[in-house]
């Protein structure tokens, strides 16, 4: 085994790939060209014009010629031998860097002048740094690293053992090698397929140098002119034929394709309707086939070999037209322009549109059902699944007219195969580079919060995305989750957040009795959450958290809501606010799941806006038990239904539920001195026994947070608070307030009353310190940066 | 030993590689020019161009007749003329594959033959 792992420099392979590595340059090119053709083409003349020492020109340039054949066909790309032996395997590229005596630090330093040591340094992280910090300069422990390329060439089904190969080979061979990985996000089976994503892109390259062979110049000319079509088509195939071929990874399109290529060479019905979501690769499959049928290789009937797709897109044909008979009468012509030619087939893309009347789409079925029927004419149409079951409904012949293949969703294993073959195409378009982590976030965070594609379009979507959010060129996963907190209105932890963030979450608690006073149990529970959350160890198949607040009115129930809001979800903006008051009836329950085009106020409507929100429902006790019941699946896995059936996630909201059911039980408790455990247990038991609650509804709650009535000193902070914030109003004007203590004694005997918690407390201080502020400022006896000390006796004046 | 090998392959792998080179540029001529398809399709109507003669009076029927020998004869003529234009191009490619596949195991000779060619003094 060992013999088989023993470099040997001298391997004829390692001499020829040296000396390729040195003569594979465009300028020697040139110049050994320039002076083979020279002397060619000089010494023909000179043995023409009778001077036999042309010959020796001629024998000079065929050297040339001999070496510009040898380096061109054999040293630059050396290869592979026909053996075991890891000279044999090793590639041409990482042969020729290969010192005398290989350590594996000497391969770590060399590995990035290898196209897949690039690749692996720039789309994983791994870079020289990396590996010559692991990697050790002790000849005898290059063994093991050729041993472990093998076993990697082997298990990827790679043919040779590439630079990236040997990159991967050398972090393998690290005792700490997972725990290094998991540094960097990675596990060795992402480096796996980070060296088959590189061989795959190589492979790519290498094929569309090839010629493709399409028919040639006579390919149409049996078939009939289509400048109509050409005029208000799209010819996918003239498309697609200038470009690489589509590469097709799923199982399920090639079977699509190759159902269609069944339907389209025997004598039944020629269409198909290609039925499935958007975004889950019904065009890719369209455009696939249209290459299939004009690749002179493929083993297709000759009926159907060289057919071309021309797309017809129902807007611009709208564009073209005026009023229906118009678009009936060009669509007519287009489709008889088509059958005439003999060799096109029609592709309605988005098919719904031409079965509806709308703004963007046109009813035609009465023109497109008869084609459709007799199946002559060759046509594609791909139908939303829920639009093509809308339409089938309206107009069942269309459904019996068809031949239907349904296209489902792409895995994560797919949608990543598919996301690396595209990067090459977005890369050119958006001039970035994408690392792997973004893939496998633009997939995580996809799946998660991109509702309106299925994949593997919400993956390439969230990719096209977060390249605006490059740096220096590279899509990182940060990039990805910062297009998807700006697409999406979500927040996600990342590892760029500030040291302020940070710090904010840890010291939530202290940040939110800024605003509120009192009652920690509530604080806290919701604070733990939010740091959960925030650390990425919550459970992401429900809600951030969901609590119920329990007390009597006015003691900071919805203002905790608020103050989360204010200190969390950027700003009190970010609060959903549902009066559950307004949702007695059990006929409520579609308003408050009314789909967003017919009640943008509904809950649903305003959470799929917002989905990174507290969520308010106010009075819960009020709402009829239907609405309760409808509420169980959002509280328990975060997701509620909208009118339309559409899953509205609530994975990224705070729900919180306020109720008053029990006021009376805890003011008598907290008034009797009870501990908060025991008396937590006796009210939920009586809001059960009660029947106000179910207790399948309470039991959804993360916690039951019960709220205390406010004592008299909890009114002197709330003084102190709501004087606070009249200073915020009046800030822009320069102007501060305060109170003198006699008259801070004053509000707050007038303000208390333990039945309403501090609600008296914030109208008396608008009635009184407001009012003065006003007077005051309306009399010129204040202007800008003027500071107002209230007395007791303004206060008494205000309040007679 | 690098120039034995280089010897081996010139004549071994070399070669076959050579070989396989110049068969598919000359499969891609013969696409490009489609004769396969041309010969299948010599006298079919050139690009659908043609009147329809279903239910029209016999001399309306005629004259779709006349119309479509014409165009097929016009497609004829079109596909005679690249099918024979294609036949020179092959031709000529296919002379100079085989003088290129004969001169392979020549070239790394060439030195050795010229420079007796040169001492011989032979000339035009």
């Amino acid at each position: 085994m060992n013999d088989l792992n023993k470099f040997n420099y001298n391997s004829t392979r390692a001499k020829y790939a040296r000396l390729g590595h040195k003569l594979n340059s465009v300028i020697i090119n040139i110049i050994l060209n320039i002076f083979a053709f020279s002397m060619l083409i000089f010494g023909i003349i000179l043995i023409v014009t009778g001077n036999s020492i042309g010959w020796l020109l001629i024998g000079i340039s065929s050297i040339f010629f001999i070496f510009i054949i040898v380096t061109e066909m054999l040293l630059v790309k050396v290869p592979l031998g026909k053996t075991e032996d890891i000279n044999d395997l090793l590639s041409s590229n990482s042969l020729a860097l290969m010192d005398k005596n290989p350590t594996p630090k000497k391969i770590a330093d060399k590995l990035i002048r290898t196209r897949s040591g690039r690749f692996l340094a720039l789309r994983f992280g791994i870079i020289p740094r990396l590996l010559e910090g692991i990697a050790n300069d002790l000849p005898d422990d290059i063994t093991p690293i050729f041993e472990i390329s093998r076993k990697i060439m082997k298990k990827i089904g790679a043919t040779q053992i590439s630079g990236g190969i040997l990159a991967v080979a050398i972090i393998e061979s690290h005792e700490n090698h997972e725990e290094i990985l998991a540094r960097m996000r990675l596990s060795l089976d992402d480096l796996y397929e980070g060296v088959t994503w590189y061989n795959y892109l190589h492979g790519l390259v290498k094929d569309s140098k090839k010629k493709r062979r399409d028919g040639g110049i006579a390919r149409d000319f049996t078939f009939g002119f289509t400048p109509m079509l050409s005029r208000f088509g799209q010819n996918i195939s003239a498309i697609r034929n200038a470009n690489m071929k589509t590469q097709i990874f799923r199982t399920t399109n090639k079977e699509a394709i190759a159902q269609m290529i069944e339907i389209f060479s025997g004598g039944g019905r020629q269409n198909v309707a290609l039925i499935g979501p958007e975004g889950c690769g019904r065009s890719t499959i369209v455009n696939a086939f249209s290459e299939e049928l004009l690749d002179a290789n493929s083993k297709i009937k000759n009926n159907l070999k060289f057919r071309q797709i021309f797309k017809l897109d129902a807007s611009a044909l709208m564009s073209g037209t005026d009023g229906q008979g118009d678009i009936e009468r060009l669509v007519t012509m287009l489709l008889n322009e088509a059958y005439s030619a003999k060799n096109i087939i029609i592709y309605l893309d988005n098919a719904h549109l031409f079965f509806e009347a709308g703004v963007g789409s046109v009813d035609i079925s009465n023109l497109l059902l008869p084609i459709l029927e007799a199946g002559k004419l060759r046509t594609i149409l791909s139908f939303d699944e829920q639009r093509f079951l809308e339409i089938s409904a309206k107009n069942p012949a269309l459904t019996n007219a068809l031949n239907k293949i349904i296209v489902t969703p792409a895995d994560e294993n797919e949608t990543m195969k598919i996301m690396e073959n595209q990067v090459p195409y977005l890369e050119y378009r958006h001039k970035v580079t994408y690392t792997y982590w973004a893939l496998k976030e633009a997939y995580r965070l996809g799946e998660r919060y991109v509702k309106d594609l299925a994949m593997p379009g919400r993956a390439i979507r969230v990719l096209e995305d977060s390249a605006r959010y490059s740096k220096d060129g590279l899509v990182f996963g940060e990039s990805v989750s910062e297009a998807i907190e700006k697409s999406e209105g979500v927040k996600l932890q990342t590892s760029t957040d500030t040291v302020e963030k940070k710090d904010r979450l840890l010291n939530l608690e202290s940040l939110i009795h800024e605003r509120m006073i009192d009652q920690e149990q509530a604080v806290h529970a919701v604070s733990d959450a939010l740091r959960r959350a925030a650390a990425g160890v919550r459970n992401e198949n429900k809600p951030i958290g969901t609590y119920l607040f329990l007390g009597p009115t006015g003691v900071g129930k919805t203002e905790l809501a608020k103050a989360l809001s204010e200190v969390y979800f950027n700003g009190e903006s970010e609060i959903i606010r549902i009066d559950m008051n307004e949702y007695v009836e059990s006929s409520d329950v579609n308003r408050l799941i009314a789909e967003g085009a017919t009640d943008a106020m509904s809950l649903t409507a305003q959470v799929q806006k917002h989905p990174f929100s507290v969520v308010l429902l106010d009075e819960i006790e009020k709402a009829a038990p239907e609405v309760l019941t409808t509420l169980l699946q959002m509280l328990d896995e975060g997701i509620l239904r909208d009118t339309k059936n559409r899953e509205i996630s609530f994975r990224d909201a705070i729900v919180i539920c306020t109720s008053n059911a029990g006021a009376d039980l805890i003011r008598e408790k907290i008034k009797n001195g009870e501990g908060y455990d025991s008396l937590k247990d006796e009210l939920v038991n009586h809001l059960i026994e009660s029947r106000e609650f179910k207790p399948e509804f309470l039991n959804r709650f993360d916690e039951i947070c019960i709220f205390k009535p406010l004592e008299k000193d909890d009114l002197m902070k709330i003084c102190d608070i709501l004087i606070k914030n009249v200073n915020k109003t009046l800030a822009p004007q320069k102007i501060s307030v305060s109170l003198d203590d006699d008259a801070k004694a004053l509000l707050i005997e007038k303000g208390y009353d333990p039945m309403l918690g501090a609600r008296p407390m914030r109208r008396i201080v608008s009635k009184t310190v407001e009012n003065i502020v006003a007077k005051k400022s309306l009399g010129g006896e204040i202007g800008s940066g003027s500071n107002v000390i209230i007395t007791k006796a303004e206060i008494e004046r205000e309040l007679e | 030993m690098m120039t034995k090998g280089l010897i081996f392959w010139w004549y071994g792998d070399g070669y076959r590689l050579f070989a396989k080179k110049i068969l598919t540029k000359l499969g891609d001529t013969v696409d490009f020019f489609s004769i396969g398809s041309l010969l299948k399709t010599l006298f079919a109507p050139y690009r659908q161009i043609s009147a329809n003669a279903s239910g029209v009076s016999v001399d309306g029927k005629i004259l779709a007749f006349i119309d479509r020998l014409v165009s097929r004869l016009v497609g004829g003529v079109a596909r005679i003329g690249i099918v024979l234009a294609g036949i020179v191009v092959i031709a000529l490619q296919l002379i100079f594959s085989i003088i290129s596949f004969i001169f392979w195991p020549l070239l790394p000779l060439m030195p050795i033959i010229s420079i007796v060619l040169w001492v011989m003094g032979v000339a035009l």
